[in-house]
This record gives structure tokens, C-alpha cells and sequence, in this order.
């Protein structure tokens, strides 16, 4: 392997054209946004639904962010040579960890200086489950308190971001050194930051699954909860790293870069993960129909019933995911034109942002209960609080990835394989 | 009256000249008709105005019968031929089929899409008239061949070989049957 690609076009790529005004603008309309978001605690009631409405907009930016580092390491362990160009965006990408701790934090501030259950139940001992006892009173609750306490809670998660935020660097620093350089040995030193450190961030994306999500209702358990949340992230992550590419081809910076070998390969993986995320859902589902045990099967039937017995909004949500984000984009990218034509393959990489993020919602936002211990429906103005949340905090991870973006190369002009990404036929 | 010849085979020396020529045989509308080479040339299919595989139809239309076979498995099994009442569930439920409509999908689109390879390719084929010739050995090694078969509507002995010469074809000769 030569250590200079000396075959690449470094002319088509300068320092790309200057995103200064885009992320001034993307830093502007987040914190207009988040200062929406903070104008919902006036209301009065209301501290608990703007403040599981941010967490659904923090783990779903959290799960795009750790979609792009798990596909930047699996980039690198399966020596790729297709995914050079759009490795460069999700460098850009995971740029954002630091400032999605930050936006955590306001989270961990609520459980520590309010009663401690603004979110997470089991924050406060006298909070009172399904209308009898209280989480003190739980033998359930002390069992799992060792890792269910403010403390540890805010510890571990401070770990985790700590981590993603370390190897993401690492992985930045290798790649953007080597566009100077042109070293070979930044490669080998990402082939061995993520063979030492995918199987590590797979925990750490489960811990933030099982800490964040799974314990909104401690009651409950499933194992496979990780999995679903990373076929969520990778899915986040393909489709932002899909219509990011299509922008900057749209601009004119990937004109004789992105080909539609590109499109095929990222809509394949797409459609790939389309499956598995309905294969993971529904193994989930399957299991707690099979066993049929009260301690499992209540967290499904929170999401289709009332406590007297009738349909809730939860189940039309649950009927719109399966055909939303499953069965129409899986139908959709079965066709190769649907995978490389842009003006079809944009919205459904939209509409898969978009059921990712309902999807997340259907796991979260049911922990807001109204008197009768039922889920508060859907449809309400919890949604604005999701949707307030969602802007500001993806404000600050787009004003990150401008901010990065205009810091280095367009692509990775020096990449070993950049010569064989850029000649990629069918 | 002579045996009709399977076709022309011409050479070409290199890659850039098989690929032009490729592009004019295509635009005067032949049909019948392959080039050899020795590894894969990037866009000689384009090229050669060749389609993209029918192979996805085939799994697609296994991929359904699949489903279509599953559901009708579980459906016959348990709530016509075997009706067991199991801890008050339907007899029919989709849920537990989904293994089964998944797997038989995922079987039969996989076993067509091999079956439809195989089809497609019209194998298998014992006996080819080009592999007669002795020029296959060096399109294997550094030659280029295209081969214009006799059964293309397009072909005529004489005006196909013009072509061929034309576009720098060498040694343009008929290939036996």
C-alpha cells in the first residue's frame, strides 16, 4: 500500500465553501428554540412533560451521533472502500457528543434539585406507582437501587458521553491529521481505536438504552432493548449521512464525487437495517406474547389500553410504526431505482428520521401518566414540548457539524482507499 | 450450401478500444452479441447497452410466495386441520407465524433468486462454439474479443465484418458452430 494517494483529484477538494453563515444560522433557530422549550415550564404541571419531551430530542440526536461513530469504526475494521466519502460527514457528526452531554446535563440538574422523579420515576422514594405504593415501598426498587440512584445514575452517564466523546476525537484527530500528513499509519491507528473500542461503544449505547429508556418503567425488562436502540441509531445515521451527502451534491462540493454506486451501497444498508429493526422489535414482541407474564406484557398493554379496558392513541401509534417504519420503506427500497433516483430516495430517508424519532417517542413518552395510572394520549401538547426540544438540541448538533465541517477537507483527500471510493462502479 | 457460422469473433488490443467498439456495436442496434475480457472492464456494461439482471424479480416473486406459503402453513395447521386451545390464544394469530412467514420468505426468495441465476444464464451449458476457438486462451490473458453472434437479426457476414474491421477489430473470422 503506498502511503500517498497520490492518485486522488486533490483539486476538486479545497477547503469546502465557508459554512460560517449556516451555522450561525443553525446555533440561532436552536436557541430561539430551546428557549421555547424553557418558556413550557411556566406552565404550570408542566415540568415533567417539557422534561421527558427533551429527553426523547437528546437520545434521538444521542442515537444519530452513535450510529455515526459505530459506522465510522465498522468503516474501518471492514477496511471499506466505498464509505471514504461519507466517513468525512460522520466525522463531522460525532463532533457533537460534547454538546449533547451539555444539553443532558439540565436533565440531571432537574432529578437532583426537584423530587428527583421530573423524569425518571424512581428519582424519588415517595413517588407513587400505579396508585397503591410508592417506589420506597418497592421490593422491585430496592433490588435495583444500586444502579437506579441519582448518584450512580448521573455518574454512569457522564461515563458514557465521557467515552463517546473520547474515542470520537480519536478517531477525528486520525483522520483530520491525515489529510496533512498523508501518513498511513493514522489508518492502522483507526483500524486499532475501533477494534478495541465497537465492541465497548455496543455497551455503552445499550447502557444509555437500559439507564435512559428501560428504567422510565423499572418494572420492566428485556434484553434485547439494546439491539433496538442500536438499529435506531444506525438507521438515524444512515439517513442523515444519506441526505447530508445529497445537500452538499445538490451544492455543487460532490459533483463527480458521490455516484450512484454511493446511493445503492448507504440505501442498501438502509433497507438492511429497516429489516432489523422490525426483526429486533418483533422478537421483543413475540417473547412477552408467548410468555404472557403480567410483570412484562403491562408495558404493551400501557401502550394499547386504558385501565377500563378500551383502545388508547398508544395503539394506532404502534399500528403506524409497523407499517410506517417498517413495511413501506422496507417495500420501497426493495428497488434499485428507489436506492439511487434522489428525488425518491430523499423522503424516505426523511420519513425514516422521522418514524425513528416516533419510534423513540412510543418508547418514552407513555412514562407521563394521568390520574388512572394510564399513558396520557399521544396527541396532546406534550408532542410541542418534542418537537420544541427536538429543533433546539439538533440547533446545536448542526451548528457542531458546520462548525467541524468548514474546519477540514472536504473528504478525505488522503485516505489510502480514497482513489478506490471515488472510481466505485457497479 | 456451407453450415450457418455461430458468428464473428474479432480482437482488440486494448481495453479503451473493446470498450469504443462496444459502444457502436450497441448504437447500430445488435442484439446477439458479448465481449470477452480478461477481468472485469468498469462500465463495458454501459457500454454494451446491457440491462440490469432480472435476477430481483425472481426473489421478489419467491419472497412472496414464501410469505404467502407461511401464513397459509400456520393458518391451516392451527385453525382448520389441528385446533388446540393454548392458554386461551386465538387459534390464528399472525404473531406467532412471523417466525415461520419470515424464515419461508427469506428460504424461497434466496432458493429463486439461485434458481433464477441459473436460468438466466441458461445453464447448464456443456458446450460454448466460442471456447473452439484458439483466441480464448489469450482473451484470458491480455486480449479482448467481441463476438457477434449469426442468429442476431442485424447480422450479415459481410457487413457485420466492415463494422468490426472498422472499429479496429484484428482478424475478423467466422467462428464454426
Amino acid at each position: 500500500m503506498s502511503t500517498h494517494a497520490a492518485s486522488a483529484p486533490t483539486a476538486i477538494a479545497a477547503a469546502p465553501a465557508p459554512a460560517g453563515s449556516n451555522a450561525s444560522k443553525a446555533l440561532g433557530i436552536g436557541i430561539a428554540s430551546i428557549f421555547a422549550t424553557v418558556l413550557g415550564l411556566a406552565l404550570p404541571g408542566n415540568a415533567s412533560a417539557v422534561a421527558v419531551g427533551w429527553l426523547v430530542a437528546i437520545v434521538f440526536w444521542t442515537a444519530i451521533a452513535i450510529g455515526m461513530l459505530m459506522l465510522i469504526m465498522i468503516h474501518h475494521l471492514s477496511d471499506a472502500g466505498w464509505s471514504v466519502v461519507v466517513r468525512r460527514q460522520f466525522e463531522h457528526g460525532i463532533s457533537a457528543f460534547k454538546w449533547l452531554l451539555l444539553l443532558f446535563v439540565p436533565l440531571l440538574l432537574a432529578t437532583w434539585l426537584g423530587k428527583g422523579d421530573a423524569v425518571w420515576p424512581w428519582g424519588n422514594l415517595n413517588h407513587v406507582l400505579h396508585g397503591t405504593e410508592t417506589v420506597g415501598e418497592d421490593a422491585a426498587y430496592w433490588h435495583k437501587s444500586p444502579v437506579l440512584n441519582i448518584l450512580s445514575f448521573s455518574a454512569l452517564s457522564v461515563f458514557l458521553y465521557g467515552f463517546l466523546i473520547l474515542v470520537s476525537a480519536r478517531l477525528r484527530k486520525a483522520s483530520f491529521t491525515q489529510d496533512v500528513d498523508g501518513d498511513v499509519k493514522w489508518s492502522h491507528q483507526s483500524h486499532a481505536t475501533s477494534a478495541s473500542c465497537i465492541a465497548l461503544t455496543a455497551l455503552a449505547l445499550t447502557g444509555i438504552a437500559f439507564f435512559w429508556i428501560m428504567s422510565l418503567e423499572y418494572h420492566w425488562g428485556s434484553t434485547i432493548y439494546g439491539m433496538w436502540f442500536f438499529s435506531d441509531c444506525i438507521r438515524g445515521a444512515l439517513s442523515v449521512g444519506l441526505l447530508v451527502q445529497l445537500w452538499l451534491f445538490a451544492r455543487g462540493d460532490f459533483k463527480g464525487i458521490l455516484s450512484s454506486r454511493h446511493l445503492h451501497c448507504i440505501g442498501i444498508f438502509i433497507h438492511a437495517f429497516t429489516a432489523f429493526w422490525a426483526y429486533v422489535a418483533v422478537c421483543q414482541y413475540i417473547l412477552i406474547w408467548s410468555s404472557n407474564l403480567t410483570e412484562e406484557t403491562f408495558w404493551y398493554n400501557i401502550r394499547e389500553l386504558n385501565h377500563d379496558g378500551s383502545t388508547n392513541q398508544w395503539w394506532w401509534v404502534g399500528i403506524a410504526l409497523i407499517l410506517l417504519n417498517f413495511l413501506v420503506p422496507f417495500l420501497l427500497l426493495l428497488s434499485y431505482k428507489t436506492k439511487i433516483t434522489i428525488y425518491k430516495i430523499a423522503p424516505v430517508a426523511f420519513a425514516i428520521l422521522a418514524t425513528t424519532l416516533l419510534d423513540l417517542t412510543y418508547n418514552i413518552l407513555p412514562v407521563l401518566k394521568n390520574a388512572y395510572g394510564d399513558a396520557q394520549p399521544f396527541l396532546s401538547l406534550n408532542l410541542l414540548w418534542i418537537l420544541t426540544s427536538v429543533i433546539g438540541v439538533g440547533g446545536v448538533c448542526v451548528w457542531s457539524y458546520f462548525k467541524s465541517f468548514a474546519s477540514t477537507k472536504l473528504i478525505p483527500i488522503r485516505d489510502p482507499r480514497i482513489a478506490e471510493c471515488l472510481a466505485n462502479h457497479e | 450450401m456451407a453450415e450457418q457460422p455461430y458468428g464473428l469473433i474479432a480482437t482488440f488490443d486494448t481495453a479503451s478500444g473493446v470498450y469504443h467498439a462496444a459502444e457502436t456495436v450497441r448504437d447500430a442496434g445488435y442484439k446477439n452479441w458479448d465481449c470477452i475480457t480478461p477481468y472485469p472492464v468498469h462500465g463495458l456494461d454501459k457500454a454494451m447497452g446491457l440491462k440490469r439482471s432480472l435476477v430481483p424479480v425472481f426473489s421478489l416473486a419467491g419472497g412472496i410466495g414464501g410469505v404467502i406459503a407461511g401464513v397459509g402453513l400456520i393458518y391451516f395447521t392451527a385453525a382448520i386441520d389441528y385446533k388446540l386451545i393454548l392458554a386461551g390464544r386465538p387459534f390464528f394469530s399472525p404473531i406467532p407465524a412471523i417466525p415461520v412467514i419470515v424464515e419461508l420468505g427469506i428460504a424461497l426468495s434466496a432458493f429463486s433468486a439461485v434458481a433464477g441465476m441459473i436460468v438466466l444464464c441458461r445453464f447448464p451449458m456443456l458446450y460454448h462454439p466460442v471456447l473452439k476457438s484458439d483466441r480464448i486462451i489469450s482473451a484470458l490473458d491480455d486480449k479482448y474479443l467481441i463476438v457477434i453472434e449469426a442468429c442476431d437479426p442485424m447480422f450479415s457476414p459481410t457487413r457485420t465484418k466492415d463494422l468490426l474491421e472498422k472499429l479496429g477489430g484484428l482478424d475478423v473470422k467466422e467462428l464454426e458452430a
